[in-house]
């Protein structure tokens, strides 16, 4: 769906390859998953230590991560595309914002007090919207209002979930 | 035979009361809202809703969560049919077809197959589950450490076997899913692992933080990134009901469809998903005119339609017989039975007659239901279509958020599932499938606990595996389907009949 009607381009040569990326990434998490378990036990007096389990699989894992860069080494490969990053943004941090909204969070520095639902809510619900292309900033003002009563009325009413809805405003 | 029937009964005493109705019905209508609603999935969904059943008693709450999975393989074929987008995983090969009856203005032939094959498919599956679920469990019975533990490798392997793509990677995210599981405190010793002092993570990775990760939060940076295009059909649905002679041109690929979905749900490992794909090959294969598929033949929808819902229903088997989750939703599953204090395995049947053949019949029922949700209040749920990705994707945003904090009022866990869903879509722009991982997340632990049973009782030997004929057989049955993967000359026609969809 892109706007430009430039004539289709070669695509770009992949720096390592979609494939190839997907074998290195594997190892980087095997040996990842080993270092963090390499501290724990392997076997222990009773039997299977807390460290078989982790420590082996990462190996495998990391194991596969080589036969996936292998086996692909000499297809040809693609790039991974666009990694459209600033797209999700908004997405992200509609999460975050309803993270340390709706309880509170201590960034050492500052407090956030306590918001709730009422707070939390809609701010994930605009912020999060802003990520569409074809976003109506008024439409979506109203929607996340709207839509965020309907949920206090659902989860804390009708649904029973203990969540903290306005304390500054109603106590709860 | 009447002992079955006998049990049966019992199912419906249990199921037609009007409490545990009134739960089928929300469940069959959630389901099929979320169904409908590309980008909300039934995992999404019934992880949101998982704190809320706590407030229900064990029946109802399983049977609205069992409402809302079969509900969604209705409603994802609505969607699949309407928009050639499918709402649901395993409604992918419904589009094909089903999509091209609809521009032809057959949408509402489509949708009647879809619905009436599904209602046979999930007749005839209950009367399956009935009928090998006091067998199954009493296999289960014999099961000790060792067996379990075999019969869940077992289960992986066919995941793996399974899986689209490649077999390197579906093999990787398994093991990357079992190393996930174990995070968190040692289940013997208390011992933290891989924590990294991290206190939300001594409990462990919670099932219900990834699952909204790597499928809720991943589908709407994908979709993000790759808007779909929605063509939703303009002409008008035309009749639902189809005539007598179309019912007999069908009825065959509905009985087939069933077959096939029933046995291949059973499998553990998510065999359930790959019946749509096969049944839809099958048809192609015996119908005297192939070269028509993918250009609107009602077979390829009323096949595939009923071997989704009849694998749907049978996936429930080695959840409720042997207590093992085949795919994510059964999981979801364990834990609303964990809250409720039932140990999911053979004797629910014996301790809990109620809750198991209350929620066998009840299956029944919903099916009803469902043709009844969908087939007359079509035009409500094309209207629901209409709403914009615009608005849908922040109020997934909101339900997710929401529900993930439910889980224990605990904030990191909304931020944790955020940072996931960055996983998720590293992992979908690699070509890596996010289901197998999710699969060995849900068993690892119970691996690993029936490994250390097992090898406790060996006195630490590995040959318990071997040395016990089931467990042998079962490890064999597994290498030998690992082996027929790996032949190139099966890898290639496994490859055609998903190529085919």
């Amino acid at each position: 769906m892109s706007h430009d009607a430039t004539p289709p381009r070669l695509p770009p040569k992949p720096i390592i390859g979609l494939e190839r990326l997907a074998g290195v990434c594997l190892v980087a998490f095997g040996l990842f998953a080993y270092y963090a378990s390499s501290e724990l036990p392997f076997f222990t007096q009773g039997g299977v230590g807390s460290g078989l389990l982790p420590r082996s699989l990462s190996v495998l894992v990391t194991l596969m991560g080589i036969i996936q860069i292998v086996v692909t080494w000499n297809e040809p490969q693609e790039t991974t595309g666009r990694w459209p990053i600033r797209d999700m943004l908004p997405v992200l941090l509609g999460i975050f914002l309803f993270a340390v909204t709706i309880r509170g969070f201590d960034f050492g520095a500052f407090k956030v007090p306590v918001l709730g639902m009422a707070v939390a809510t809609p701010l994930a619900i605009f912020c999060s919207g802003l990520a569409a292309k074809d976003v109506r900033v008024g439409e979506l003002a109203i929607f996340s209002v709207v839509l965020s009563a309907i949920c206090i009325a659902l989860f804390r009413y009708a649904l029973g979930l203990s969540m903290p809805v306005a304390p500054w405003a109603i106590g709860y | 035979m009447i002992d079955m029937f006998q049990n049966l009964g019992l199912g419906l005493s249990v199921a037609l009361t009007l409490n545990n109705v009134f739960f089928c019905f929300i469940g069959c209508l959630i389901g099929t809202l979320v169904g409908v609603l590309p980008g909300v999935g039934p995992v999404a969904t019934i992880s949101i809703l998982l704190p809320v059943t706590l407030a229900l008693d064990p029946t109802g709450a399983l049977i609205m969560l069992a409402g809302i999975y079969y509900g969604a393989q209705y409603g994802g074929s609505t969607t699949a049919i309407l928009v050639n987008i499918p709402g649901e995983a395993t409604a992918v090969v419904t589009a094909l077809d089903g999509h091209e009856m609809a521009k032809k203005g057959q949408a509402g032939l489509a949708l009647g197959l879809a619905a009436i094959g599904s209602f046979i498919a999930g007749t005839i599956a209950t009367i399956v589950i009935a009928a090998i679920g006091v067998p199954m469990t009493r296999l289960g019975l014999l099961f000790g450490p060792a067996e379990y533990f075999s019969l869940m490798v077992m289960g992986l392997v066919f995941a793996v076997v399974l899986a689209h793509g490649s077999l390197v990677k579906a093999v990787a995210m398994i093991l990357a899913g079992v190393l996930l599981s174990c995070v968190g405190a040692d289940m013997e010793t208390g011992r933290e692992r891989m924590t990294f002092g991290l206190h939300m993570l001594s409990d462990g990775i919670e099932f219900v933080v990834l699952a909204m990760g790597i499928f809720g939060f991943a589908e709407i940076f994908k979709n993000l990134a790759d808007p779909e295009k929605r063509d939703v059909v303009r002409t008008s649905i035309g009749r639902l009901l189809p005539t007598m002679r179309e019912l007999r041109e069908n009825v065959g690929a509905i009985l087939r469809g069933t077959g096939i979905g029933s046995i291949l749900g059973v499998l553990p490992g998510n065999g359930a998903i790959l019946g749509p794909f096969a049944s839809y090959a099958m048809e192609k294969r015996i119908s005297k005119r192939p070269q028509d598929f993918g250009t609107g033949v009602p077979q390829a929808v009323a096949g595939p339609e009923s071997a989704n819902n009849a694998g749907a229903q049978t996936s429930f088997i080695p959840l409720l017989t042997l207590g093992l989750p085949p795919n994510a939703v059964m999981a979801l599953m364990v834990g609303a039975m964990m809250i409720q204090g039932i140990v999911p395995g053979p004797q629910v049947i014996e301790r809990n007659p109620d809750l198991f053949w209350g929620l066998i019949a009840s299956m029944w029922i919903g099916n009803l239901m469902l043709v009844i949700i969908n087939l007359p209040m079509i035009g409500l749920w094309v209207k629901l279509l209409q709403v914009p990705y615009r608005l849908l994707f922040p109020s997934i945003v909101a339900f997710c958020c929401i529900g993930l904090f439910s889980i224990s009022n605990e904030p990191a866990q909304v931020m944790l599932a955020g940072l996931l869903g960055l996983v998720g879509f590293a992992l979908w722009k690699l070509r890596f499938e996010a289901a197998p991982l999710a699969l060995g997340f849900v068993l690892g632990r119970l691996l690993e606990e029936k490994l250390r049973q097992a090898l406790i009782i060996s006195d630490g030997s590995m040959l318990t595996f071997v040395t016990s004929p089931l467990s042998a057989f079962l490890l064999a049955i597994g290498a030998v389907a690992l082996l027929i993967a790996v032949l190139p000359t099966i890898r290639r026609s496994r490859d055609e009949v998903f190529k085919d969809a």
